[in-house]
């Protein structure tokens, strides 16, 4: 077989595996790791009314991964009548964070600037995070759709971090690293992060140290975030489809080895 | 007095930024304030820089004939998406964002989406053991990749635990390594940069 066909086998292989996971309705149950039991723990201890920052940190191009991510958070933080300040630090992740929230708070019946907020995006990352450590509405003077802050029911109160219970860094690069480093260090604010799983080791480190609060990583963590909140969604659904590919990758390497040292013992013959 | 002015201001700028790091004195948070503004301006301003060679190399490829229906797609995008929120605004059933869900979030997946296949066709191609340290890869990369995976954790509960072992001892201690060693490079560059020790920002001189 060429080359180019052996590619094209691979390449289709992959694409029914994935198509025809999502074809099929399997759920798996799986064992939440502690990190994101130690995730939804923490927002579900927090009193009612209680602050959180969810900051979108991402690229469109990991919308697939991110959404479920970002969905499972939400809508726990809504459930349990939290008060959300949405913010982006990548510009991308503006109009997306905008319609998650949207979307999530009509779930719940929340209101804009009642029950949440998204005050959009700022440009330079480490200058908007140590900004928002003296005053929120000084690097944000107005919301995402120009109402100034100070008359958005949700921010009355609301002076920098030492207002916010958590921040939850929802990013698919290394963003969250200026918030461990800035917020976490500088104003001793608990950081989150929900995190693609190329992500996770990059993380790890600061999660060790006790910097990085928690992790809910990946569509496994989006999965496992779910089922112990009760409402499965897109992680469980992209659980079949993660299997079958990461079974298929398994098993490429194994064929791709057993060739080669079939070509090396041949060889050597 | 060309070198000595930029040199001067580096090192006013950087001793005070450290020194208000220690300080809660309202004239202390003031200046970082001030200074974390213009810093948030004169990025704003690189924006402007980046689109200003974003149209440039794209008019002058144009003008060779070189990619012209995709270069055009591009300078259409990056018109039509201040166009649409400027005329129909940002909001939830916008124009703009009907525009950034169904097209650009969709485009951008599928070209990420795209990194799956190659990483089958590499893991086919490229993972083999070759040698000693090919195969330490090869069985890391089984176990992390198997680990992750709901149905080995129904199958046994060794696998989950040995994808934590790999991830939090070996793989950690060389994460901590390479960062710990960032960390120490960047205070030595800034230090280099404060003191004008380190000149290359300044035409590479």
């Amino acid at each position: 077989m060429t080359r180019l066909k052996t590619r094209w086998v691979i390449f289709g292989g992959l694409f029914l595996m994935i198509t025809l996971s999502y074809l099929l309705n399997v759920r798996f149950e799986s064992v939440a790791s502690p990190e994101v039991q130690k995730s939804y723990t923490y927002i579900e201890d927090l009193p009612e009314g209680s602050v959180i920052m969810v900051s979108f940190d991402h690229e469109a191009s990991s919308l697939p991964e991110i959404q479920p991510l970002a969905l499972v958070v939400l809508r726990h933080a809504f459930k349990n009548n939290l008060k959300i300040i949405g913010v982006s630090l990548f510009a991308e992740g503006t109009a997306i964070g905008y319609r998650l929230l949207s979307q999530t708070a009509s779930e719940f019946d929340k209101r804009y600037g009642t029950d949440y907020v998204f005050l959009g995006f700022k440009p330079q990352q480490i200058s908007a995070i140590l900004g928002m450590g003296e005053s929120i509405r000084h690097v944000f003077p107005e919301d995402y759709l120009g109402t100034p802050t100070d008359e958005i029911p949700v921010m009355h109160g609301i002076v920098n971090y030492d207002q916010v219970e958590m921040v939850v860094s929802i990013t698919d690069g290394a963003l969250t690293v200026h918030w461990i480093e800035y917020v976490g260090s500088q104003y001793h604010q608990q950081v989150m992060a929900a995190l693609t799983a190329a992500m996770i080791t990059t993380y790890d480190p600061y999660l060790a140290s006790g910097q990085l609060f928690s992790v809910v990583g990946g569509l496994k963590g989006a999965a496992e975030y779910e089922n112990l909140l009760g409402q499965p969604g897109g992680g469980n659904r992209g659980m079949l489809a993660q299997t079958s590919a990461h079974l298929y990758v398994i098993v490429l390497i194994i064929i791709g080895n057993i060739l080669y040292f079939r070509d090396r013992k041949r060889g050597k013959e | 007095m060309q070198q000595r002015l930029p040199i001067a201001v580096c090192f006013i700028a950087g001793v005070l930024m450290f020194l208000q790091y220690f300080s809660p004195h309202p004239v202390a948070r003031a200046v970082f304030v001030t200074i974390n503004d213009y810093w948030q301006i004169i990025f704003a301003f690189t924006l402007l820089v980046g689109i200003a060679a974003f149209v440039k190399t794209n008019l002058k490829q144009i003008s060779r004939g070189k990619d012209t229906p995709y270069r055009l797609i591009g300078l259409a995008g990056l018109v039509l998406m201040p166009v649409l929120a400027l005329i129909g605004g940002i909001k939830i059933d916008s124009p703009f964002q009907w525009a950034f869900e169904n097209m650009l979030a969709p485009m951008q997946a599928t070209v990420f989406s795209l990194l799956a296949f190659f990483v089958a066709s590499a893991s086919f191609r490229g993972f083999r053991a070759r040698n000693a340290q090919a195969v330490i890869l090869l069985a890391a990369a089984l176990v992390v990749l198997i680990g992750r995976v709901p149905i080995t954790e129904m199958i046994s509960e060794t696998f989950p635990k040995i994808t934590f072992w790999v991830q939090n001892y070996p793989s950690m201690a060389a994460r901590r390594g390479i960062l710990i060693g960032i960390g120490l490079g960047s205070m030595t560059t800034a230090l280099r940069v404060i003191l004008g020790i380190e000149r290359t920002y300044l035409r590479g001189e």
